[in-house]
């Protein structure tokens, strides 16, 4: 009994050994990663694998950071929350990352800037957009891209500047997740301060497989503009059919949320994606010709525009960058930290997303910020799928092409 | 701006129900498979879902490499699906049913995993769909939205149910499986080979998975862990209508579909799967062997 | 070789570790292994020994998690009050569903208990009120607690180890003397052929009810510890399916109704696991599910059962 206790925990300790490889002792300044590498979100993933290694590669091409190579290391935190906190772990004192980023779905995020905060190491979002992740005072983490809150922003312009464009009712289909709740809430909230009727709010399951019955519900209220929020490109994907296949006919279908953004919207929807909005899927000012310059090397190199996530992937990279190489780095890995986070405090530069400072603000819905973009209520605009192309609209400063509405494809 | 008409509120239900029809028939197709081998051989398949992904994707790269419609690719995938369910069974499965239900159980969950990320690896997991031409108008009978690739699906999926059917009672292998279903020892003594219709079963059971995922890929969107989302539904489905009940999962799958059509509509978005899975309960609180009472516990 | 003296070296063998190494990351895979050993041990009441399979123990574990943060962001409560709270609230949760469960055998118990445990995961989601829905509660700030002069320091993962693993010891306690009451006979021959043993006169619904109630009771405890250590709680996170049907590869690849099971499968799983995502960032999956199967195959009366055999054979 006692040899095979013995046995037992000899095995246990090799096994544990084995699994908490050391990180081999490299000259390169690492950022740490997690990021969905399997599972429903793992094209995502990948779309941030390629960002990141692009910015990385054109970095080190130009002689790294003060002459030493930066590194990211991505790791697959398999969209679960605690694992996304056990490969945030794994990343900070195994790999002795210097900085943390990406994240991509807000539950995870959250979890990785409760362990950034913790272990103090500065957390540089790049893609989340949960309110809360910056709103709870953690003075590590910091944030570029706009929060689920601000999203709406520059659909609101629209509606709010255009001659007879305020809605005359409003139906607004979202998903139940973090995302989904924040942006409605959001946008409910500035609908209904300006007094349009709600005929429909409607929450659904992530991932459903069928909106026709919901489709049904909103078609029988006759809404004057759809509003539809997806955190899955499936979603908005079958949302946007469905209710064109049940005939629901508004003067817009306006869609939030990544999943209206990317290229795969109109690949799979063609003519069935005309003139559907797509809002927030910022994906920097398409009228400068150094982020146009980017669209094009990145699509060289890898066949597809980037959007949304890419360019928030290529960006925080050079803001890290950027962070490093004012820092005085000892080579002491807390020092260094903290000496990252002093100089990300008084980061104020420009990327290929738009402007960044991180300051303390309040958001539309009242939430504290710390350290979250002062220029992201800039970073909301609104885009329509004009013959297969996504094209920025509203604000005129953004604007790629004109408007069109009311939609012409619908039959009422 | 003109007053538009509102929606005859009778079209709304008729909508509500013909969709949850359509769409409660695809259900059922998938739920049919999964019920005939449990019924064989009480094996709960959990990799059923992917074996559906396989049919998806299958129709997909038909779709795309060879130009083939999914309806008629349909008549190569279900074959092959029936050849490999077979070699799944006698290579894979076989060894491992001595252990036990839960055993089997487990394992089946392991394929899963294995099958599901194989696909990932191979095909990336980019979300893809099936664009048929013909697919982008609905049907409008008498205003009721139709889309086509959900009609044709819907009335292959009736031919091959009852092609099924008229298998399972007029063929001799296809009463060998009902008798295995019902009693193995008896079947046994009677002299049926029970191995073979084990396995015979499971190819049998695969094909219709693959078949389902064809009909179902032009509808809905592919990607490789697809099959856990179904599985879910699938699930209820064939408890519902009683484990080894080949119409219990056509009712079942139907019902399904109707339930939480209506209750999406008339009810609440947010709950529906709620309704559904209440509607589960009380199916096996108060008819624990389903709808058509042939399940055994 | 007394029992005794194996006991106490398990217990220097468990709460050794934080003395050894002070390496973070090390221990917070123990901490992983202990509370999957929780979770395992607690399956294992119902599954391992009663023969009940339950895909639906997430339910417990949700409810663990949310009474735990609730209380204390919302009433104060220390989070290890609310911990033994959560624990019993689960505890009330598993009568009802014993209630509307235990009607049914096998397969349909088996899928009754996902059903509620979907249905629970819903009504988490959407009632907002309660559970703050899917943006769930986070807890920035854990209350200073004295202990033996110095503040505790909840930085450093030393206490989060000793809790975890007084949890995981008690729950391997409770099966060890359940294996040996008269209760873990009786859940034998329940498990063997229900109708038999309530012909021989055991009170079958008892005996069911009761190992549910101490099943989610440390199913519960271990929710409530997840929601202390990882600090976040969100619906998806504590009450998913595939958390339950983990809970059951646990109990099952470590070796059904045994004490050290658990332990062996959460080790295994957990070890193998990430030494597969440290090698293969999208394909680990491929090689776990194949493990799995490769352990089903080869061992299935899980790697306990097959040690003991192997060992039984030796020459």
């Amino acid at each position: 009994m006692m040899r095979r206790l013995l046995t037992f925990a000899l095995v246990l300790g090799i096994l544990l050994m084995g699994a908490a490889v050391p990180a081999l002792a490299q000259d390169t300044l690492k950022i740490g990663a997690p990021q969905p590498m399997t599972g429903p979100d793992a094209p995502f993933g990948d779309k941030f694998k390629k960002a990141y290694g692009m910015a990385v590669e054109e970095i080190n091409a130009k002689g790294g950071v003060n002459g030493k190579k930066i590194e990211v290391i991505i790791d697959d935190h398999q969209a679960k929350n605690a694992m996304a906190a056990t490969v945030a772990e794994k990343l900070i004192t195994q790999s002795k990352v210097l900085v943390l980023t990406g994240g991509r779905a807000s539950g995870q995020a959250v979890e990785i800037a409760s362990v950034a905060q913790r272990l103090k190491t500065p957390y540089v979002v790049d893609h989340p957009s949960a309110d809360i992740i910056t709103a709870k005072g953690f003075e590590w983490v910091f944030r570029n891209n706009p929060t689920g809150s601000i999203y709406p922003q520059a659909f609101n312009k629209f509606i709010s500047e255009v001659p007879g464009a305020m809605p005359k009712s409003a139906a607004v289909v979202y998903d139940n997740s973090v995302f989904g709740k924040t942006i409605s809430n959001s946008a409910l909230t500035f609908l209904k301060s300006k007094n349009v009727p709600i005929v429909n709010d409607e929450a659904y399951p992530v991932n459903s497989l069928d909106f026709k019955p919901v489709m049904t519900k909103v078609k029988s209220n006759n809404p004057d503009y759809l509003l539809m929020v997806a955190v899955a490109t499936t979603d908005a994907i079958l949302l946007t059919k469905h209710a064109k296949e049940i005939g629901v006919a508004p003067r817009a279908f306006v869609g939030f949320g990544g999943g209206f953004g990317v290229e795969d919207f109109a690949k799979e929807l063609g003519p069935q994606s005309q003139n559907v909005f797509s809002s927030a899927a910022w994906s920097g000012n398409p009228n400068d010709p150094t982020v146009k310059e980017f669209y094009k090397k990145f699509h060289d190199k890898y066949g597809i525009w980037p959007k949304e996530h890419e360019v928030e992937g290529y960006a925080i990279v050079y803001v890290i960058a950027d962070a490093m190489r004012r820092a005085q780095l000892t080579g002491n890995v807390d020092a260094d930290r903290e000496a990252i986070r002093q100089a990300l405090l008084k980061t104020d530069m420009t990327t290929v997303f738009g402007k960044l400072k991180f300051g303390n603000w309040a958001g539309p819905l009242g939430d504290p910020y710390t350290n979250q973009n002062i220029y992201s209520p800039d970073h909301s605009v609104l885009a329509q799928w004009l013959d297969g192309k996504l094209q920025n609209v509203w604000p005129k400063s953004n604007a790629e092409t004109s408007y069109v509405f009311p939609d012409n494809t619908v039959k009422r | 701006m003109a007053l538009r008409a509102r929606p005859d509120p009778v079209d709304t239900f008729v909508q509500s129900v013909v969709s949850g029809v359509l769409t409660g028939s695809l259900y059922a197709m998938i739920g049919v498979g999964l019920t005939v081998v449990f019924g064989v051989m009480r094996i709960i398949n959990l990799a059923h879902g992917e074996l559906v992904m396989l049919g998806m994707y299958g129709a997909f790269w038909a779709h795309a490499l060879w130009k083939l419609d999914p309806f008629v690719s349909i008549a190569l995938w279900a074959p092959l699906m029936f050849l490999g369910g077979m070699l799944v069974y006698r290579l894979l499965l076989r060894p491992i049913i001595p252990g036990g239900e839960l055993n089997t159980l487990l394992y089946t969950a392991g394929l899963s995993l294995l099958i599901a990320n194989l696909a990932l690896f191979a095909w990336t997991g980019d979300y893809r769909t099936i664009k048929l031409p013909y697919a982008i108008t609905p049907l409008r009978p008498f205003g009721i939205a139709v889309p086509i690739p959900l009609a044709i699906a819907f009335a292959l999926a009736i031919v091959i149910t009852a092609a099924l059917y008229l298998f399972l009672s007029r063929t001799d292998p296809g009463r060998a499986i009902r008798a295995t279903s019902q009693n193995p020892e008896a079947a046994a003594l009677m002299g049926i080979d029970v191995e073979r219709i084990s396995m015979l079963t499971f190819g049998l059971g695969s094909a219709l998975a693959g078949a389902a995922g064809v009909l179902l890929a032009p509808s809905l969107y592919l990607y490789p862990t697809v099959g856990e989302i179904l599985i879910a539904k699938c699930f209820v489905i064939v408890v519902l209508g009683g484990l080894g009940s080949v119409s219990g999962a056509i009712a079942g799958g139907v019902l399904l579909g109707l339930v939480e059509s209506l209750g999406a509509v008339y009810v609440s978005v947010a709950y529906k799967d709620t309704i559904g899975f209440i509607m589960f309960l009380l199916v096996l609180l108060f008819r624990p062997s389903g709808l058509f009472g042939v399940g055994k516990s | 070789m007394t029992r005794g003296s194996a006991g106490a070296a398990v217990l220097v063998l468990v709460l050794a570790p934080p003395l050894l190494t002070s390496n973070p990351f090390l221990l917070h895979l123990t901490i992983t292994v202990l509370l999957w050993t929780l979770l395992g041990a607690a399956w294992n009441l119902l599954g391992g020994f009663a023969g009940q399979v339950s895909f639906g123990h997430s339910t417990f574990f949700g409810v663990g998690a949310y009474t735990t943060m609730i209380l204390y962001l919302k009433g104060g409560l220390a989070p290890w009050y609310g911990m033994v709270l959560g624990g019993m609230v689960a505890v009330l949760v598993s009568l009802p569903i014993g209630l509307i469960c235990f009607r049914l055998r096998g397969p349909y118990f088996s899928l009754s208990t996902l059903a509620v445990a979907e249905i629970v995961r819903l009504v988490a989601l959407n009632w907002e009120g309660l559970t703050n829905g899917p943006v769930g509660l986070l807890i920035t700030t854990l209350p200073r607690v004295g202990w033996g002069g110095r503040t505790l320091d909840w930085e450093s993962k030393a206490p989060f180890y000793y809790m975890i693993a007084v949890l995981a010891l008690a729950s391997m306690l409770a099966t060890y003397r359940l294996s040996r009451a008269r209760l873990g006979a009786y859940l034998l021959a329940i498990r063997e052929d229900e109708d038999a043993a309530e012909s021989v006169g055991i009170d079958t619904v008892r005996a069911k009810v009761l190992t549910l109630a101490l099943s989610a009771f440390f199913t519960g405890l271990g929710g409530g510890f997840y929601g202390l250590y990882f600090r976040y709680v969100d619906p998806d996170a504590v009450f998913p399916i595939a958390l339950s049907v983990e809970m059951v590869f646990i109990a099952v690849v470590g070796g059904l109704a045994t004490v050290i099971g658990p332990v062996i499968g959460a080790v295994f799983l957990t070890t193998i696991g990430e030494m597969f995502r440290e090698r293969f960032l999208v394909g680990h999956l491929i090689f776990y599910g194949l493990f799995m199967m490769l352990v089903i195959r080869y061992l299935p009366e899980g790697i306990w059962g097959g040690a003991r055999r192997a060992w039984a054979k030796r020459p």
